[in-house]
């Protein structure tokens, strides 16, 4: 790859590329990231329909919040339930929407330090659950 | 306390990156490229289904901790390195190190490292910084992938370095302690391409090397049966140009550093034939762009039917056949 062909403006995603110089030597150069720079809304509108998705099931009862940050998070029932040091089985039952809010504090905690969010963030996925139920009744 | 002497510089790959710059700040002059090239950084392995990733993917690289090892190995510098059950007790001893102004390489799970975009962050244990310095109570850290010496949350970097799951780092942390004033790189160089060609054309595994790029390109058309939907599908269609070039490789999935490695390894073993060598596995590299920018082109517009994942496949697999020429030719330049 020659140097001019590497040179991409995107100060979000700054990386290091090998490039031909005008020399023939292979080198080095800072540079911004080709996906970032052409893609990043590709990428913000399938995590928004991601996101929106998942939060319309949580509305039906059919996941939790484990299930939905699992799923943005990319991780695997097995992978999850290493990272937060539960049995696989529990956290399979943690997905589904009845169990969630049986779940202790200390274990929402262990999931909630996976995810890098709070316990209040979790469980605000099920109050706007309640939220729009809410909103949903007709006024009488 | 932070060590002001610290050079900062960005790299192509974390843990070449991470052991390029404690080696350079320690005094030995090396670039990324030989140290990439004598560990024998360059590899490729396809995993269809694994428990840990919830979906198929491919490694441009070798194992992670091999590049520190294999350099070490070949090179004769050896490297102090330490594991932790405890938390606590793996985060007072980098305390201790950092307020003797050692700058220490740690492996942290990239997902907590909240000084990059949120979009760049994903849960993968066996990412390297090296920590440079501590203020109250966030660290000095020098990020590979980050183009200025940048802070981190004690409470961040704990949890990085003690995430759970695959290949977790049990707060693994290193630092050179030894680094012999003579080293014979002819020596390592050969034994470097030497293991990188057994790597590529030998290991009998159909997902590892040479046959990994070829079952990667066969099993690419069975992608969209792991998919949820259309944009899930896309979404990781694209990852093949995360994976080729912003994860950290310099570009083409390493190939393009490789070419460079070569190209330097020409001059000190007095072989003009690596510098062809170099300017061909440039050549590869640029077909494995072609590769990330076609994935990222029929992913953004779903353009996702049999067709077009066959096509990508078509790619895949002439990678495979140039590189297993290229090997070879490697392999017998070594003789």
């Amino acid at each position: 790859m020659k140097e001019k062909d590497g040179i991409i403006n995107c100060p979000q995603q700054q990386l290091i590329l090998y490039v031909e110089k005008e020399d023939g030597k292979y080198e080095p150069i800072q540079t911004g990231s080709y996906l970032t720079s052409n893609y990043l809304d590709d990428y913000e509108q399938k995590r928004h329909h991601l996101e929106e998705s998942l939060k319309k099931q949580i509305l039906a009862k059919e996941i939790s919040p484990v299930y939905y940050y699992m799923i943005l998070e990319d991780l695997t029932v097995s992978e999850l339930s290493a990272r937060a040091g539960l049995r696989k089985g529990k956290v399979k039952k943690h997905l589904k929407f009845e169990h969630f809010k049986e779940l202790p504090q200390e274990t929402l905690q262990q999931y909630a330090d996976v995810f890098n969010t709070t316990i209040l963030d979790m469980i605000s996925l099920i109050s706007e659950q309640k939220d729009n139920t809410l909103n949903a009744k007709p006024v009488s | 306390m932070s060590n002001t002497n610290f050079k900062h510089k960005m790299a192509a790959h974390c843990e070449s990156g991470a052991v390029t710059s404690l080696l350079n700040n320690a005094g030995l002059e090396i670039t990324e490229p030989m140290v990439f090239g004598i560990s024998s950084g360059i590899f490729f392995g396809y995993f269809h289904k694994m428990r840990s990733f919830a979906f198929p993917t491919f490694i441009v690289r070798n194992k992670p901790g091999s590049i520190r090892n294999n350099l070490a190995k070949r090179l004769g510098v050896k490297f102090h390195t330490e594991k932790f059950r405890d938390a606590d007790k793996g985060m007072k001893r980098l305390d201790e190190l950092v307020e003797k102004n050692l700058p220490v390489a740690v492996q942290v799970d990239f997902f907590y490292m909240d000084y990059l975009p949120e979009w760049e962050r994903v849960h993968i244990n066996v990412h390297f910084i090296v920590v440079v310095g501590k203020m109250g109570s966030k660290y000095i850290i020098s990020d590979s992938y980050f183009p200025k010496l940048v802070e981190l949350e004690v409470a961040s970097l704990k949890k990085a370095r003690f995430a759970g799951g695959s290949m977790s780092p049990k707060g693994f942390l290193f630092y050179p302690e030894f680094i012999p004033k003579e080293i014979d790189y002819p020596k390592a160089i050969l034994k470097g391409t030497k293991k990188v060609c057994f790597n590529m054309l030998k290991i009998p595994m159909p997902f590892l090397g040479i046959k990994g790029i070829r079952t990667f390109g066969k099993k690419i058309v069975d992608w969209p049966s792991f998919a949820r939907d259309t944009e899930h599908l896309s979404h990781e269609i694209m990852k093949i140009n995360i994976l080729l070039e912003d994860q950290g490789t310099g570009g083409a999935g390493f190939r393009f550093m490789y070419a460079s490695f070569l190209q330097q390894g020409a001059v000190l073993l007095n072989k003009p034939e690596w510098t062809l060598l170099s300017k061909e596995m440039m050549e590869i590299g640029d077909g494995w762009r072609d590769i990330s920018l076609f994935a990222s082109r029929i992913g953004k517009n779903r353009d996702l039917e049999p067709d077009k994942l066959k096509e990508l496949g078509m790619m895949i697999n002439e990678r495979a056949d140039v590189e297993e020429r290229f090997f070879h030719r490697l392999k017998n330049s070594l003789n």
